[in-house]
């Protein structure tokens, strides 16, 4: 009773302030661009004009990779020739060309190619010229060993490809490899800002109690772990309110079909199950952290002071962030097994693991398990750094008197 | 007094680490009166009273309200005002209100009636909606006068009510603490300002370094308590002659005569010899003020304790 008082207190004072509001409305808003920016950049990227040097004494080769070029879809691509290698690189530190390419006269029997470039970008134009070597490479060889052009077109034909994306119930759909794995970094971005944000926001919360004195009022009415309680449960319910309108806004995009700078919401990929294990790793990853971070305040007068004893619990928000691509790129590693079994890395490792391909479900089963064990310890701990550190007042806590008060017996 | 005290410490101690912040306190405070829990700085006052909120766990000794023991639920019956007070800078002056009477499981349409009547009471209504932050210090503890009385508690602790209070405060507290010991609630405040409590206690405790030093009926401790000064003006401001009955020293102070006496004097005796050498003006053998047998006390205490 006393606690939902607290609770709600907590909750409406949370959800009544502008950073509330803002951060409702502006982190959608960032998400948003941090992937629609890198999409906008690479079309633009894509379909920049490159204009490629060609040394090719035998000038045969020009028309053919013209022809290929041309096949390929790459019209963005422009050829100039000039007459030697010194023109070649020349035009590159002009900033006439992009690139170049010296292409020896026996090219067909030596396979010997110069690449010239001059901008880190040259990477992608190695990924397009490549291909269209190979292809001459290949369509020459061919004629010289007399196979028909009626052969060769069925020896060079070109795969085509249709994306089939399959979720753990065995349903399939067509999907965009690329835009689901945005929509997975979108998802672990918010999940970690918000772990961090509402930890944050319990242990300011239990600052402004202590130096504004009213903590010795509310303590005469209710215990100090009915207050811890209410004030964790209270701040993560906000949070909670805030995933819920952003999901809505997400599905009522997707489902309507709305169109950010021609991208199209697609909420396919959020299926009630990743929904469902995003709520439950923010639920229990801000229990964890937010728990930690209350013990944290309790024991400190100004946000100053609690500086030094958060930042350990800030590395172990960041950690997994930094472990993220480590886990991505082979997600059922015996590492990524271990490191996501870490209790407070687990809301943003496993749940990364999850939207890569659903882990073994024993595997996140043992995550819920140890994160419940880890919040347990953590109320523990906190509860009584809170009965000790809440009625300090004065001298800045030191890591000794930390260590003394979980010491001392109850 | 013959009633059953409200509230009854018995023996109860704490220690923080080696040093005894109260030891072994026993008290009984009277139902419907004003009780005093005086003593210097750093004496346990506030040790006490957090022992008695639930606030500190007291190491032994037991704390009963009406002859039960005073459990967590129980204090929803006990209002405490801290002696460092302050409020949710950000909250609604009434949201506040309700909120800390709802810590004291009173329903919320309840609370909000009565902190509406307090605040009206208090003459803040046009500030009921503004934030604690846009109001000024004075209106502020005023504020914390309403939440702690609005759960209308049978008995209040005040640690320190006067400190920072400015004087029209200080009035308004003095007026609500008569005024709800006159409803039958009880009043336990702690202070240091002895001629506060000298004002208005029933009764008093004097506590010096943890220990019980005095309590009681205010009246009978001061009617009892042995007169040590009997002030003396001849009509000719004279000096009052040598060797009276019982009197150990005099001292002349802004034209008065201080005469310390023994215990047991007879002042009448005294006023007799004293007329025998001229026409006396003023011949005052009050009861001692509380500050005097405080600080009485307290200097013997710490005359036995270097001793």
């Amino acid at each position: 009773m006393k606690v939902w008082a607290i609770i709600r207190r907590e909750y409406i004072e949370k959800v009544r302030t502008k950073g509330f509001v803002l951060s409702t409305l502006l982190i959608p808003m960032l998400m948003s661009l941090m992937f629609i920016i890198p999409m906008l950049v690479d079309d633009m990227g894509g379909n920049d004009v490159r204009t490629v040097g060609v040394f090719d004494p035998s000038g045969e080769f020009v028309y053919q990779m013209r022809d290929v070029l041309e096949l390929l879809k790459k019209d963005n691509y422009i050829l100039v020739e000039t007459d030697a290698d010194e023109g070649l690189t020349k035009g590159i530190t002009d900033g006439a060309f992009d690139v170049a390419v010296s292409i020896s006269p026996d090219y067909i029997e030596s396979k010997k190619l110069k690449f010239y470039s001059g901008t880190v970008s040259s990477m992608v134009n190695m990924e397009t010229l490549g291909p269209v070597m190979s292809r001459i490479l290949s369509v020459q060889r061919q004629s010289n060993a007399g196979v028909s052009d009626s052969l060769q077109t069925y020896l060079l034909a070109r795969p085509v490809w249709e994306h089939v994306s399959v979720n753990e119930t065995g349903e399939t759909s067509s999907a965009n490899e690329e835009s689901t794995f945005g929509i997975a970094i979108t998802l672990i971005m918010i999940l970690y800002m918000m772990i961090l944000m509402y930890g944050q926001h319990t242990m300011m919360g239990v600052i402004e109690e202590k130096s504004s004195r009213i903590v010795e009022v509310v303590l005469s009415s209710v215990s100090s772990t009915q207050l811890m309680i209410g004030k964790i449960a209270g701040i993560g319910l906000a949070g909670l309110t805030q995933f819920s309108i952003w999901s809505l806004v997400l599905v009522w995009g997707s489902k309507s079909g709305v169109e950010i700078s021609g991208f199209t919401l697609d909420g396919s990929f959020l299926t009630p199950t990743i929904l469902a294990s995003f709520l439950v790793f923010f639920v229990l990853g801000f229990l964890l952290f937010a728990t930690l971070y209350a013990g944290v305040g309790a024991m400190c007068n100004t946000p100053q002071e609690a500086q030094q004893f958060a930042i350990p619990l800030m590395l172990c928000n960041v950690i997994p962030m930094m472990l993220l691509s480590l886990v991505i790129m082979e997600p059922n590693s015996s590492i990524a097994i271990i490191l996501s079994l870490i209790p407070l890395f687990s809301p943003v490792l496993m749940f990364i693991r999850i939207c890569m391909e659903t882990p073994p479900l024993w595997q996140i089963g043992a995550s819920w398990i140890l994160m419940l064990a880890s919040i347990w310890l953590a109320l523990k701990t906190a509860g009584k750094l809170f009965r000790v550190g809440i009625l300090m007042h004065g001298a800045a806590p030191s890591w000794k008197t930390l260590v003394k008060v979980l010491r001392q017996s109850d | 007094m013959n009633s059953q005290p409200i509230l009854s410490l018995q023996s109860v101690s704490k220690s923080y680490g080696t040093i005894k912040a109260v030891s072994d306190i026993s008290l009984d405070i009277p139902k419907a009166s004003i009780y005093g829990f005086l003593g210097p700085n750093g004496a346990g006052k506030t040790t006490t009273i957090r022992s008695i909120m639930g606030i500190l766990m007291y190491d032994s000794g037991n704390i009963l309200i009406d002859g039960q023991p005073l459990t967590r639920d129980q204090l929803d019956r006990v209002g405490y005002l801290p002696e460092e007070r302050g409020l949710y800078r950000k909250m609604k002056c009434i949201d506040q209100l309700v909120f800390l009477a709802e810590l004291k499981s009173v329903p919320r349409k309840v609370a909000r009636k009565r902190a509406e009547e307090w605040l009206e009471r208090l003459e803040l209504s046009d500030w009921a909606e503004k934030k604690v932050d846009a109001l000024s210090k004075g209106m502020q503890q005023k504020i914390q006068l309403a939440a702690t009385f609005l759960p209308e508690p049978e008995l209040v602790i005040l640690d320190e009510p006067f400190s920072g209070l400015d004087p029209i405060n200080i009035e308004l507290l003095r007026n609500i603490i008569l005024e709800e010991r006159d409803k039958g609630c009880t009043i336990i405040f702690s202070t240091h300002i002895l001629a506060e409590a000298e004002k208005i206690c029933d009764s008093i405790c004097l506590i010096e370094a943890g220990k019980k030093v005095l309590d009681g009926n205010l009246e009978k401790i001061r009617k009892d308590y042995p007169l040590k000064t009997v002030k003396v003006i001849y009509h000719n401001e004279e000096k009052p002659a040598e060797g009276l009955p019982g009197v150990e020293n005099m001292e002349l102070k802004d034209g008065i005569w201080k005469l310390a006496i023994d215990s047991g004097t007879d002042t009448d005796l005294l006023l007799d010899k004293l007329r025998e050498t001229g026409s006396v003006d003023l011949f005052s053998a009050n009861r001692p003020s509380l500050e005097e047998i405080f600080l009485n006390e307290v200097h013997q205490l710490r005359q036995e304790v270097t001793a």
